[in-house]
């Protein structure tokens, strides 16, 4: 860990190779959260050029407390957010006069084996998607889950149990087999 | 990673399941393509700012335009300039997401207050046709004149003019050029609405004043306010993100 925070502070002095690195050593997981969040590849690849934007911009301001790991997924997440919400509306008012604004994203087709849970995971509420994706990627604890979205562990515990007992409903439903 | 899982009964299908749906995936080139945008960024919308002249009257902001702007005459309008002016860095910086500071259209005729009007209620980070308005004012045939009123705004980017777009979706006119204003929607893209701060458990509209004392490690965004109180937040009573 010592090590990532060296990383963060040669990102924060302006260092380019450091910056590298640290896109290096994320991006996939982080492709991984929002490419599961946000359906399509080229929403996720944009997603997650603007958190290293971001997470290079406001270097300066990352406190050492914080894992790297935790603090670029508090970026993350925030944009990802951000986009579903500018989806709901977007969806909500006549696509038809949104124009260039609205640019609509290609569908993301997952692999057939996994089509049904995707399909289950559009009906969990949004605030417990975004829980799910970041414990499944990464194995985040309650506790960096907490941190990552503001709320309280007990919140973090009834949201992702919530959500996990709403695909078990959804996929009893469709018949899989594996739950 | 699986223990980390299920809890105290250990991983279950689910589990295995979710942890295969989400397992990363490899992005080879993308490291490099996300150094080389850091390189430009937001250089552009900086130099935009610095070229702009604003003046207000004790009324409101009553001008925004390239060039020199002429020097308040009254302490009240010195400070709505100031005000507007640390608005639209915020504004440009992606830190705010509406304008609190008045506007003054004493001067602006009748018909092109209403097309101004009509245009504040298009929403942050959003898009309508110039038919859009002309309905909403209630003269739908009267496009050329909307478009023309809009052209004349005194006070863009605070009266959300480039929000209008034409209706096959390209960007029509725009009084600082049609460059900024695809860097405005490009801006708006990107700037969330809704921020909660983490201490506190409020959620505010970006740009609101407790938002501005949030420490950048206690912001969280959130795409809803419902969302937000699905997980403890509340709704800011300054801004009220909700109404």
């Amino acid at each position: 860990m010592d090590g990532e925070r060296g990383l963060m502070a040669r990102v924060a002095r302006g260092d380019q190779a450091a910056f590298a690195e640290l896109a290096g050593r994320y991006s996939g997981r982080l492709m991984a959260v929002a490419g599961r969040l946000l359906g399509s590849r080229a929403d996720a690849e944009d997603a997650v050029q603007r958190a290293f934007l971001q997470c290079f911009a406001s270097a300066g301001t990352y406190d050492a407390r914080w894992a790297v790991s935790t603090w670029l997924y508090r970026i993350l997440t925030n944009i990802c957010v951000d986009e579903l919400r500018r989806r709901a509306t977007r969806s909500a008012h006549d696509e038809r006069s949104a124009g260039a604004l609205a640019a609509a994203s290609s569908n993301h087709h997952p692999p057939a084996a996994y089509l049904d849970l995707h399909r289950a995971l559009a009906r969990v509420p949004r605030e417990a998607r975004v829980l799910l994706a970041l414990r499944y990627v990464d194995g985040l604890s309650y506790g960096e889950l907490a941190r990552i979205r503001g709320i309280s562990i007990n919140t973090v515990k009834s949201q992702l149990a919530r959500g996990k007992a709403l695909l078990r409903a959804e996929l009893g439903k469709r018949g899989a087999e594996h739950v | 990673m699986s223990d980390a899982m299920g809890g105290s009964k250990g991983p279950d299908r689910l589990d295995l399941l979710l942890t295969d749906y989400f397992r990363p995936e490899a992005a080879p080139d993308l490291p490099r393509r996300i150094a080389a945008a850091a390189q430009e960024s937001r250089a552009a919308l900086e130099r935009f700012e610095a070229r702009l002249a604003v003046e207000a009257t004790v009324r409101g902001v009553s001008r925004v335009a390239l060039g020199a702007a002429a020097k308040p005459a009254t302490a009240t309008a010195r400070r709505l300039v100031e005000q507007a002016r640390e608005e639209i860095h915020e504004y440009l910086r992606g830190q705010r997401a509406f304008f609190r500071v008045p506007v003054d259209l004493a001067a602006v005729p009748e018909f092109q207050r209403r097309v101004l009007e009509a245009a504040t209620h298009i929403p942050f980070g959003e898009g309508r046709p110039y038919a859009w308005v002309a309905a909403r004012i209630g003269h739908p045939r009267a496009l050329r004149a909307v478009g023309t009123a809009l052209g004349k705004n005194p006070v863009p980017l605070i009266v959300p003019c480039h929000r209008v777009w034409r209706s096959d979706g390209s960007v029509g006119g725009y009084v600082f050029g049609t460059d900024v204003k695809d860097r405005l929607a490009a801006l708006e893209r990107t700037t969330p609405v809704l921020e909660g701060c983490t201490s506190t458990r409020i959620v505010c509209r970006v740009g609101c004043i407790h938002g501005r004392h949030m420490r950048p490690e206690n912001r969280v965004v959130f795409a809803s306010v419902e969302d937000a109180c699905s997980v403890g937040y509340r709704p800011c009573k300054v801004c009220r993100p909700a109404a």
